[in-house]
């Protein structure tokens, strides 16, 4: 046996009894925090954020709203459309005998209304050339960076978005329009140091953001919303601004200075610290309702994405609290943020809780692990069927065929 | 996928073949023949006759969930969810009982069986009269081990017989072919009689 689920079932259980004892203590910490959120105004927060620039060790959001209130979805439109687009990808394989990749990318097109109708789609595309399996530095060929690992996950959201564009070019519908990506708009890892420029250029100005652009180009003819969706959110954002409420030191949110020394639990913000956003708004959002809307304070966004800075808002799907992320000439467009909230609710609902073109979309990207087999399988069946040699390594090997 | 336009008899594609039947993707959802029906496919044509029909998730991996419980009507489930069409197929299974040879038919298995993606034809009421001008297939059909076999050849007699200008003298030509195939079995020949008539 791989994994000893004996072990495993005695620790969950230590760990979950370890939870259940927190339970008195968390509705205590959940009473202060709710009352911080209903009574948090924006314009005093945003300002608290401002004074303290620099010195918190955590992000928070920007309030656009006082983030308490909150919105119920506007009516349904009698004729809409929504569509998704979702990727998948077999990353470069040393313990393949041929250097390449492949990104399945699959969306989904929903018409609800009078002449309702269902588009679905898919497209592999194998990596196999330098250009494909490097991102290069233009100034100077010898400065590439290998799209493989975290770059890949890049890459193929870039793709995503680039699809998203052309699948609501090429329904060019006069419909109300939804458009939405699976996960954030955020590329956090192209943030700091750790790409190059080139690379940071190639994927965020000519990658997502020109996307959003021709979306944007789009929107400016008809209404059409581009978003993305989050199940489950784990972010921390509007708890983090809520932490500013709660902190009385001087000066504000220098937590360095003043809470090094302090074990988690016993500093003034630890109220709101230890919950995440939907945490919170899981206790205030009625079904179908959205919280306010919030901007990501995040330096990748602020330093890159412009026009496309990224806000976002929770909605209450009656299942779970969703995340949603728009781009700011969405955030700024009452009507198109309406036309988001309202038809992210009207999906999710017919999905039983998530987003049903997402579901679908979903469908049509995912590479199984039975696919990876095969994929395996043809890349060797090429090779020989060219007569080339086909190397695979001794640990590849040793998966296929386990013995005693 | 839809229906082909220039030939509204096509009406599905071969998707799993064997020398005695094949099993066929309908073109369009709960797009199925009637059962008994008898149906053309390939060049040179092979004769099958339907004997089953399912409907279901097109990937088998996926349940398909009941959604209409806040629905008016079942057609209200497939309006507000205009996904499950895509996600769902029709396909039929058919018993092979003859094929083409020339201007001739042929009773009896062909050589090879249908190829996948082969073309599912319904047959006209002409291609019917012609085809069960002849009854030897009825002996393919009543030594089959398919599953309800004998419903199948009551509803393929029944429907055959309205191809013909003289249904009633088809009933009684036919019920004397299965009297001879069925001559030790009087249960079941008065079971497929009655289903007949």
């Amino acid at each position: 046996m791989a994994l000893d689920l004996y072990q495993t079932a005695a620790q969950l259980e230590v760990a979950t009894a370890h939870i259940g004892n927190l339970g008195d203590q968390r509705a205590r910490q959940m009473d202060i925090a709710l009352a911080t959120l209903r009574g948090a105004d924006a314009a005093t927060l945003n300002a608290r954020v401002d004074a303290a620039q620099g010195t918190l060790a955590f992000l928070p959001a920007e309030a656009v709203e006082d983030p308490g209130v909150t919105h119920a979805p506007g009516p349904l439109p009698d004729d809409f459309t929504v569509m998704a687009v979702d990727g998948s990808h077999i990353d470069v394989n040393r313990h393949l005998p041929l250097r390449c990749s492949l990104i399945n990318i699959g969306g989904c097109r929903l018409t609800y209304g009078a002449t309702p109708d269902a588009h679905m789609f898919s497209s592999p595309r194998l990596r196999t050339s330098d250009a494909e399996l490097y991102l290069a530095d233009p100034a100077s060929l010898a400065s590439r960076q290998p799209v493989e690992g975290a770059l890949m996950g890049l890459v193929r959201a870039v793709q995503e978005a680039e699809a998203l564009a052309d699948a609501v070019e090429e329904a060019d519908s006069d419909l109300p329009t939804l458009a939405l990506i699976d996960g954030t708009l955020v590329l956090w890892e192209l943030g700091g140091d750790r790409y190059p420029a080139y690379v940071r250029s190639q994927l965020m100005d000519n990658g997502i953001l020109a996307a959003m652009a021709r979306l944007r180009t789009m929107a400016q003819q008809k209404p059409i919303a581009a978003a993305s969706y989050i199940s489950l959110p784990n972010s921390s954002e509007v708890s983090n601004l809520l932490r500013l409420a709660l902190c009385d030191y001087d000066p504000l949110g220098d937590c360095q200075r003043h809470c090094h020394a302090f074990i988690p639990g016993d500093r003034h913000c630890d109220a709101v610290n230890e919950f995440t956003d939907r945490d919170l708004f899981a206790r205030t959002l009625a079904p179908g309702e959205r919280s306010a809307l919030f901007a990501s304070r995040s330096s990748v966004v602020r330093d890159s994405y412009g026009d496309h800075k990224v806000h976002f808002f929770y909605v209450n799907v009656e299942e779970e609290i969703g995340r949603v992320e728009v781009p700011g000439w969405v955030a700024s467009d009452p009507a198109l943020l309406e036309l988001t909230h309202t038809l992210v609710i009207d999906n999710a609902r017919r999905g039983g809780g998530y987003p049903v073109v997402l579901q679908e979309a979903h469908e049509q990207a995912v590479v199984t692990g039975a696919d990876r087999e095969a994929f395996a399988a043809m890349v060797e069946r090429a090779l020989e069927g060219q007569r080339l040699p086909v190397y695979t390594s001794q640990k590849q090997r040793s998966k296929r065929q386990r013995y005693v | 996928m839809t229906t082909n336009n220039a030939e509204p008899n096509r009406i599905a594609e071969v998707v799993e073949t064997t020398s005695t039947g094949f099993t066929a993707q309908c073109y369009e959802l709960y797009g199925a023949p009637a059962l008994g029906s008898l149906v053309r496919v390939g060049d040179p044509a092979v004769y099958a006759i339907v004997h089953n029909v399912t409907t279901a998730a097109l990937d088998l991996g996926r349940r398909v969930m009941a959604r209409g419980a806040s629905e008016p009507t079942e057609e209200a489930v497939y309006h507000n969810n205009p996904q499950i069409a895509r996600l769902l197929a029709t396909h039929i299974e058919a018993l092979v009982v003859g094929h083409g040879v020339g201007d001739a038919t042929k009773y009896r298995l062909p050589s090879s069986p249908p190829r996948i993606h082969a073309f599912v034809y319904c047959c006209d009421a002409s291609e019917i009269a012609s085809f069960t001008d002849g009854l030897d297939y009825l002996h393919l059909l009543t030594s089959s081990s398919t599953p309800a076999i004998d419903e199948v050849i009551a509803a393929n007699l029944r429907l055959s017989a309205e191809s013909h200008a003289d249904s009633d003298a088809f009933r009684t030509r036919a019920g004397k072919a299965l009297a001879t195939e069925l001559a030790g079995d009087i249960a079941r020949l008065n079971a497929i009689l009655r289903g007949i008539s």
